[in-house]
């Protein structure tokens, strides 16, 4: 385990998170969670109490759906899958992170 | 899109929420499930994944949050908590509820009257903020005095002035409607043809008459019924077109209807008919009235300014018309003043005639009575405040215990405030009913006898009311905030009453203070007009006017010689006279508190009678002093023998004789009236002083009676004595009108009636000021109670300690009321101050009544004190009745 504890996410970046999970496919909302940490080997975390919100607003916005089904255990579980919708704005909001990335790293090189 | 989604989700709200729990419950079960996979016993896990998942009631609330507009799901689930709470605690909701429903009913009844009389415009005028009443001035002997009123007047102004667009003649005249015995007097507006332009209210029936039928030399014969007028008098038949109506001298032909609710000026005295201002002028003067400017009538003037002119530039134009009309009139009438000498200047005022230079004293009483209501409200308030705050704190565990249970502090500052706002709206209702029936009162106190429009049926009073209702909530609904605000979660979930006293707050406190004091106000106010109302009624006025009747005779232009003349009254007197019920009747020539009669006074010996003061008289047959009640100090009263070529006599009053005669027998004495070369009259009676003007004293003012039958015994009316005036009235209208000629009529009104007016400020104040020192006082005491008694339960365990500690109960008792005591007692020292400094601003209003009298002082805080002792007492006395073992065993 690493010994510095889970990193502060940057602000706005969760719903991005959220729908690049969901691009692959479906998934519930623990899957959601897991997946983050494990695609950043544990270096981010995504607090529960953030996340819900977080789903709502997207359903709220229509770029996630939402569906019940079964999980691997066998036990009711709600999941979310991406709408085209979301997908378009996923593209969108990672371009834009990008760009601004490589603009903080411009500015962090020239240093 | 959003919108569809977010209907879609309000529609199955209950669904949503119950999704959500099953959510979070899920992802709870997954933590656990990886934490056993991990080797974590089961127990653990569980504690271990609720840990990590974290409050999920803030984690559901904020997820729903997210559809909710603004918070419509939480201010209904707050109205229902709200609900609930109030019906926890039925004592302080009345409590609440009562304590608004009166400071907003009382300020709602008041504002209805305050908006008539000064602040809404008349009904249907066209852009009234463009229109203004005319006020003329002229300065004669030093002194500026109001003029106009004469036709002559007002159309040279309409003539001269240049910046308005257009301009109109009013006046509003009690006049005989009718022929024979249905004739009864009536409200009737005269006004040029231009009035109704000022308005829009196109007729109901027929039309409006033209410039051409309002014009010298023959203005035509018309009129323009009201509405309430064509149906009560001819059933709204439209055949009513046509028809003849005598009105006042003249034959008048109906050529139209106004609309159902059109007052013209008038909305307290609805007239009942409209006629051209020049016909009624040509009726009253002879042919050459349009010029005649010793004519008045009583006719005012509204106009309308035009556009782009201001209200100054509009009042110098008037003056200047005013200033050649000055000229023209000195031109045909050179004793008249010059423009020069007059110093002519107008005043172009709000249409609302309260608003102007000249305000009636109703409205002048209405002004300062809203300020007493206010006060009501503001301690209302107080009140409201001061429970609340003492619940919030009661509450402060219940607080606490929610907030560590996840609920927002947004939620519980709107769970608070729709308490608050649903306590207002009980108050706010209930209020409504109070303003109803107190706006009943209000127009019987200010507006006696007339029409009363229905005061608070409308959208400006109940914008006014409900304004208020959510100024209390939003009141109601803070105030407890000050107390979640510094709420100590820790604190407060171990706070038990073990902790005794807790600091009583600053702002409760204050309340208090407010409280008190300001009821002291309203009672010392209260005391101060009921003394001076009993001063009043204790008045001797010299005469019973409770039993006497006045009668007048209203002759419509029928002339009658002066041989007929006296016989009509002699006729009449003895009609009256025959009439069951009637004790004594006589002739006279003016009424007391309604108008004089002066001439000049000549006494041998005396250089100038006049620099003594005013001298007036009644001219009255033999019964007259019988009829009136009004003692013979020395000699005799006028008797019968007094006939015209008898010797002439004359009666005057105490003042009058020992202020010409000082140290003098009065009787046997000679004045002589109107001019000192007319034979002498020689004083056969002393009669007591009357009353003539007015309830004050009258020092400068001097009553002496002559027999009418020396005089002019072929005018005046009639005083009669009945047993019960009321009851006589109509039976002697009646019975008297079969006498009079032509379309001549009789009225009858009592005498206690026209002298009732002149009582009525002091009345209306009497009652306003006891009703709402009383409220006030009550209010008080509510206030006073509630803070007592809920420290009382704060120190329970403290009172507890000292009862096992040996305390006596009766010392408790004392150590509790002393407490209460002790803030009313600075709140009454607030309170007197105020007082003593308003004391200068009422002294004014109160009859022979020093503003300052410390009686009326003592009195107050006397009962004020009282009140408060019995107030603390009873929740001391509880206090008293604790079982200190069962105490000290709570919590």
């Amino acid at each position: 385990m690493a010994t510095k504890g889970p990193a502060e996410l940057l602000p706005g970046t969760l719903d991005l998170l959220v729908l690049r999970t969901l691009v692959r496919g479906r998934m519930h909302g623990y899957g959601i969670a897991q997946r983050v940490k494990e695609l950043s080997n544990d270096v981010l975390a995504v607090g529960e109490s953030s996340l819900y919100p977080a789903l709502q607003r997207l359903l709220l916005d229509g770029y996630v759906a939402a569906e019940w089904g079964t999980s691997e255990n066998n036990r009711r579980a709600r999941y979310y899958v991406l709408t085209a919708a979301g997908r378009r704005q996923f593209a969108a909001e990672r371009d834009e992170f990008e760009r601004i990335v490589t603009a903080i790293q411009a500015v962090l090189q020239f240093a | 899109m959003r919108l569809a989604r977010r209907l879609a989700h309000w529609l199955r709200l209950s669904e949503v929420d119950v999704d959500l729990v099953d959510e979070l419950a899920f992802h709870r079960e997954m933590i656990e499930r990886d934490l056993v996979a991990r080797g974590m016993s089961p127990v653990d896990a569980r504690d271990a994944a609720r840990r990590t998942m974290g409050n999920e009631t803030i984690m559901r609330e904020e997820s729903r949050g997210v559809w909710i507009w603004p918070s419509l799901e939480a201010a209904w689930q707050d109205a229902r908590h709200a609900a609930l709470g109030l019906r926890r605690t039925p004592t302080f909701t009345a409590g609440v509820a009562l304590t608004l429903a009166l400071g907003i009913g009382a300020n709602t009844a008041m504002f209805s009257l305050v908006d008539r009389l000064l602040l809404r415009p008349p009904a249907h005028m066209i852009d009234p903020a463009m229109v203004h009443r005319v006020y003329l001035y002229k300065t004669v002997e030093g002194r500026e005095r109001s003029t106009g009123g004469q036709y002559a007047r007002y159309a040279d102004i309409a003539r001269w002035s240049t910046t308005f667009s257009s301009s109109a003649a009013f006046g509003l005249r009690k006049l005989g409607v009718g022929i024979g015995q249905d004739t009864r007097l009536e409200n009737v507006a005269l006004v040029s043809a231009g009035f109704f332009g000022f308005f829009d209210a196109p007729a109901a029936l027929g039309r409006y008459f033209t410039p051409r039928e309002d014009s010298p030399p023959e203005p035509a014969r018309v009129v323009v019924l009201s509405h309430g007028a064509w149906q009560r008098r001819f059933g709204g038949r439209a055949d009513v077109l046509g028809t003849r109506i005598q009105i006042d001298a003249l034959q008048y032909t109906v050529i139209g209807v106004a609309p159902d609710d059109f007052v013209g000026l008038w909305p307290f005295n609805p007239p009942m008919a409209f006629i051209p201002v020049t016909t009624y002028a040509s009726a009253h003067a002879g042919a050459d009235w349009p010029t005649n400017y010793g004519h008045a009538i009583g006719i005012g003037m509204i106009v309308r300014r035009k556009s782009g002119v201001t209200i100054a530039a509009a009042a110098a134009d008037l003056g200047a018309a005013l200033g050649r009309s000055f000229q023209a009139e000195h031109d045909a009438d050179p004793r008249s003043g010059l423009p020069t000498q007059l110093r002519p200047r107008a005043v172009a005022a709000p249409v609302l005639a309260d608003r102007g230079p000249e305000p009636s004293s109703i409205s002048r009483s209405a002004t300062w009575l809203s300020g007493v209501t206010l006060i009501v409200l503001l301690i209302a308030c107080a009140n409201v405040l001061n429970l609340i705050v003492a619940r919030a704190i009661a509450r402060r565990r219940e607080t606490a215990v929610r907030v560590a249970l996840g609920v927002s502090r947004r939620r519980l500052f709107g769970q608070l405030f729709t308490e608050g706002l649903v306590l207002a709206i009980i108050g706010g209702v209930l209020g409504m009913l109070v303003a109803i029936w107190g706006s009943g009162v209000l127009t019987t106190a200010f507006l006696p006898g007339r029409v009363r429009p229905s005061l608070i049926t409308d959208w400006r009073t109940l914008s006014v009311a409900v304004s208020m209702v959510l100024a209390v909530a939003v009141l109601a609904g803070l105030a407890p905030l000050i107390q979640i605000r510094r709420a100590d979660l820790t604190g407060d979930l171990k706070a038990s009453a073990r902790d005794g006293g807790h600091p009583r707050s600053r702002l409760r406190t204050g309340l208090l203070l407010l409280q008190s004091g300001l009821s002291v106000v309203l009672l010392v106010g209260a005391c101060l007009f009921v003394q001076s109302l009993r001063n009043v009624r204790h008045v001797r006025l010299g005469f019973d006017a409770d039993s006497v009747v006045e009668v007048d005779l209203n002759m419509r232009g029928v002339k009658l010689d002066s041989a007929a003349a006296v016989a009509l009254r002699l006729r009449l007197l003895d009609a009256a006279k025959g009439v069951p019920g009637v004790v004594h009747a006589t002739l006279q020539e003016s009424t007391p508190f309604d108008g004089e009669t002066s001439w000049p006074l000549f006494v041998s010996g005396i250089d100038s009678v006049r620099t003594l003061g005013e001298f007036d008289f009644n001219t009255v047959s033999a019964d007259y002093f019988a009829t009136m009640g009004t003692r013979i100090v020395r000699g005799r009263g006028i008797a019968s023998t007094d006939v015209e070529h008898g010797r002439l006599v004359a009666v005057v009053g105490q003042l009058m004789a020992n202020a010409l005669w000082p140290a003098k027998d009065p009787i046997g004495q000679c004045v002589r009236v109107a001019a000192d070369t007319l034979p002498c009259r020689y004083v056969v009676g002393v009669a007591e002083d009357i009353h003539s003007q007015s309830i004050d004293p009258e020092p400068a003012r001097f009553f002496y009676y002559l027999p009418a039958a020396q005089w002019h015994p072929q005018e005046g009316g009639l005083f009669v004595r009945g047993r019960d005036a009321t009851r006589l009235l109509e039976p002697l209208r009646s019975r008297l009108q079969r006498e009079m000629p032509g379309t001549a009529f009789i009225t009858v009104r009592r005498l206690g009636d026209i002298v009732g007016a002149a009582l009525r400020p002091w009345i209306v104040g009497a009652t306003v000021f006891s009703a709402f020192g009383a409220l006030a006082l009550v209010l008080a005491a509510i206030g006073l109670y509630s803070v007592v008694a809920y420290d009382v339960t704060q120190r329970k365990h403290d009172l507890g300690v000292r009862l096992a500690l040996g305390a006596s109960r009766s010392s408790l008792v004392g150590l509790v009321v002393a407490q209460g005591v002790r803030v009313s007692l600075a709140g009454v020292a607030i309170g007197c101050a105020i007082a003593a400094g308003a004391g200068r601003w009422l002294g004014p209003m109160l009859f022979e009544q020093r503003a300052s009298d410390p009686r009326v002082f003592a009195v107050v805080i006397g009962v004020v004190l009282v009140v408060a002792t019995v107030a603390s007492a009873v929740p001391a006395w509880q206090a008293a009745r604790l079982d200190p073992k069962s105490v000290l065993q709570a919590d």
